[in-house]
């Protein structure tokens, strides 16, 4: 089977800082994935250099095999929706829908009718009077009305407010299950994706610190406590660990169960998971090493 | 991709119609009339023609006043209102991320958009070169002076626009800021403009050579800060020419420089080389300066000749062709360079 998106060495060069680096990551088609880093992590720039925005510097990049934007027939497979959803101010809701089966050879112009009675737009309203949940619904409108095979969105819902934020979810969800599209999406809270994601992949600082299947990813990590001990656990990998006198807390990966009794073993949470990753890069970082070591 | 980028410059283009539309309507009225007018009071004047032009001229001031800036200026605004926005307030608000994943390539979404706008800013700017030449026609006629209002009739204007147009395309594309977009084209515009003028036109075809005698020149003398009085003069070519230079030459052809001129005067006109002594200004000229000024230019056209330099007016066309040609292939570079930035380097 054919990745959804698939990098290799990938690399973004922006004058002489890296906006990405060693990239490498393959997505499998028919999932939701979750895109989640901090800000400044390089996922709008994963993003753009998947629909062709961006060139790579180094290292290559496929969208369901074909390299990303090389014609229109590699544009008309996959959907973008650009952070902030971006939007043509002075055209009307009506000239959006009009330019979107103008522009794609595949257009559903039944669907893209439906979203918008749905929606409650007007549409010979203005984009530019609309409000930011209005507008972030007419884009992603735009992008599905195309009948991609894969949906890629770049902080769709940064911007909105809790209320427009599950709204558009439940649009998202609603399109996943009627059209079996794979989607990518990147957000900088954990939260948001929880509640979506099937397929998981945390980007730190331009690279890919882990990925993979949720349930996966939650069943092969634990939170273990147990009495101080400053050998590590064999077999595991060692993702966060944080001592009191006594006690040691450490979240592991590890494919096997731990049997070891002296620890005691708890699950994580998809949230613990992420914020460990996260907290292990920073530590990581060349910079701030000397001084954490010294503290360990 | 024709049908959007007619949907997004729809306003735009309509908003020119109409104007252009208005204008045309106002100078067929008045143009009209002014070419009754010129027919009645200048085509067959026998006597006092100086007061029927005069009177000729009078008439509609407001548009003689206008439309001359109006033509002027009207590439420079296409350049900063038309070419600049339209690639730089994509890439600004970032409708570019938009418009570049449909199912349609970035080069065809260019092209697409700077073929439709460029042709839209090109038409508005030769029906408003048009009208605005069948409405100067009389005047100009008038006037005499064709490559007075060389850059502002016929052809010219729209090689303007179109080189205009795409450098405001290039620039925005480049800068992707809309306002600095703006102020780039039009300061490109207004260099690529007076370079034109000053120091390309004058040298597009060999000027014509022509010596006259200083008789026919308007004549005078100089003395700058002190320096020896030296003479002047400037001639003209045939009518309707363009003068470029008027130097003096002697008998055996080579130009005169200015102390050799001084020294002629020091030598043959002693009453002009020493200026009466007193505050300028005050000192009433001699009773016989008039005689002396008379003997000495008579002396310095038996010495010296006027060498003037010319374009001729039957090479009016030939400069506008040339002119209108260099604008435009400067504008379609630009446009071959926006379309090289946009596809190659954007990204």
């Amino acid at each position: 089977m054919t990745a959804a998106l698939e990098a290799v060495g990938l690399g973004k060069r922006y004058g002489r800082r890296w906006g990405l680096r060693g990239c490498t990551l393959a997505v499998p088609s028919g999932r939701v994935v979750g895109l989640v880093g901090p800000n400044g992590a390089g996922k709008t720039t994963l993003l753009h250099l998947a629909v062709g925005l961006l060139q790579p510097s180094e290292g290559s990049i496929a969208v369901l095999g074909d390299a990303p934007a090389s014609g229109p027939a590699a544009l008309a497979r996959f959907g973008f929706l650009a952070q902030d959803s971006p939007t043509y101010p002075r055209l009307t809701v009506a000239d959006h829908l009009r330019m979107g089966a103008w522009l794609n050879p595949s257009w559903d112009e039944a669907f893209a009718a439906r979203r918008i009675r749905e929606l409650g737009l007007d549409p010979r309203q203005r984009a530019g009077t609309l409000s930011g949940g209005q507008r972030a619904q007419l884009a992603l409108t735009l992008a599905v009305a195309k009948r991609p095979e894969v949906l890629l969105l770049d902080e769709p819902v940064a911007s909105l407010d809790p209320l427009a934020r599950r709204e558009f979810l439940q649009t998202l969800m609603e399109v996943v299950a009627a059209h079996g599209v794979t989607v990518v999406l990147s957000s900088h809270l954990i939260a948001d994706l929880e509640r979506v994601c099937d397929y998981l992949a945390v980007l730190v600082a331009g690279r890919v610190a882990v990925s993979g299947d949720v349930d996966a990813l939650i069943a092969s990590h634990h939170r273990l406590v147990g009495p101080r001990r400053d050998r590590l656990p064999a077999n595991q990998q060692v993702i966060e660990a944080s001592y009191t006198d006594r006690q040691s807390t450490m979240l592991v990966r590890s494919h096997d169960p731990v049997l070891d009794p002296v620890w005691s073993v708890a699950p994580v949470t998809l949230d613990d998971l992420v914020l460990a990753y996260l907290r292990q890069a920073r530590d990581d970082a060349p910079a701030s090493s000397p001084a954490l070591a010294v503290a360990r | 991709m024709i049908r959007l980028a007619w949907l997004q410059s729809r306003t735009r283009t309509l908003l020119g119609a109409a104007a252009v539309a208005a204008l045309a309507a106002a100078a067929a009225v008045t143009g009209i009339r002014l070419s009754s007018l010129y027919d009645r009071l200048v085509a067959d004047c026998r006597t006092n023609c100086g007061l029927a032009t005069a009177r000729f001229l009078s008439h509609d001031q407001f548009l003689q006043n206008a439309l001359n800036p109006l033509i002027q200026a009207l590439p420079a605004l296409l350049g900063m209102f038309w070419g600049a926005p339209l690639l730089a307030r994509e890439l600004e608000t970032g409708t570019y991320r938009l418009a570049w994943t449909q199912s349609v390539s970035r080069s065809r979404w260019l092209l697409t958009k700077l073929g439709v706008n460029g042709l839209a800013a090109v038409l508005l700017a030769g029906l408003v070169t048009l009208t605005v030449t069948w409405w100067y026609r009389a005047s100009d006629l008038v006037a005499t002076d064709q490559y007075a209002v060389f850059d502002r009739r016929d052809l010219a204007p729209v090689g303007y626009a179109l080189f205009a147009f795409a450098v405001g395309a290039l620039l925005g594309a480049v800068l992707r800021r809309t306002l600095p977009a703006m102020a780039a084209t039009l300061g490109l515009y207004v260099v690529a403009r007076v370079a034109t003028t000053l120091w390309v036109r004058p040298h597009l075809l060999p000027p014509v050579r022509t010596v006259t005698s200083l008789l026919h020149a308007q004549f005078g003398f100089v003395a700058e800060n002190g320096s020896p009085v030296t003479m002047v003069a400037t001639g003209s070519g045939p009518p309707g020419a363009w003068t470029l230079s008027s130097s003096f030459v002697t008998a055996s052809g080579h130009v005169a420089g200015s102390a050799e001129l001084a020294g002629f005067v020091h030598r043959h006109c002693a009453a002009i080389a020493t200026p009466p002594s007193g505050p300028p200004g005050n000192a009433l000229p001699p009773a016989n300066a008039a005689a002396e000024f008379d003997a000495c230019r008579r002396h310095a056209a038996q010495t010296f000749h006027l060498l003037v330099t010319y374009q001729p007016a039957s090479r009016y066309w030939t400069f506008q062709w040339i002119e209108t040609g260099i604008f435009a292939a400067l504008g379609l570079l630009a446009a071959a360079g926006c379309y090289w930035w946009v596809t190659r380097r954007t990204g």
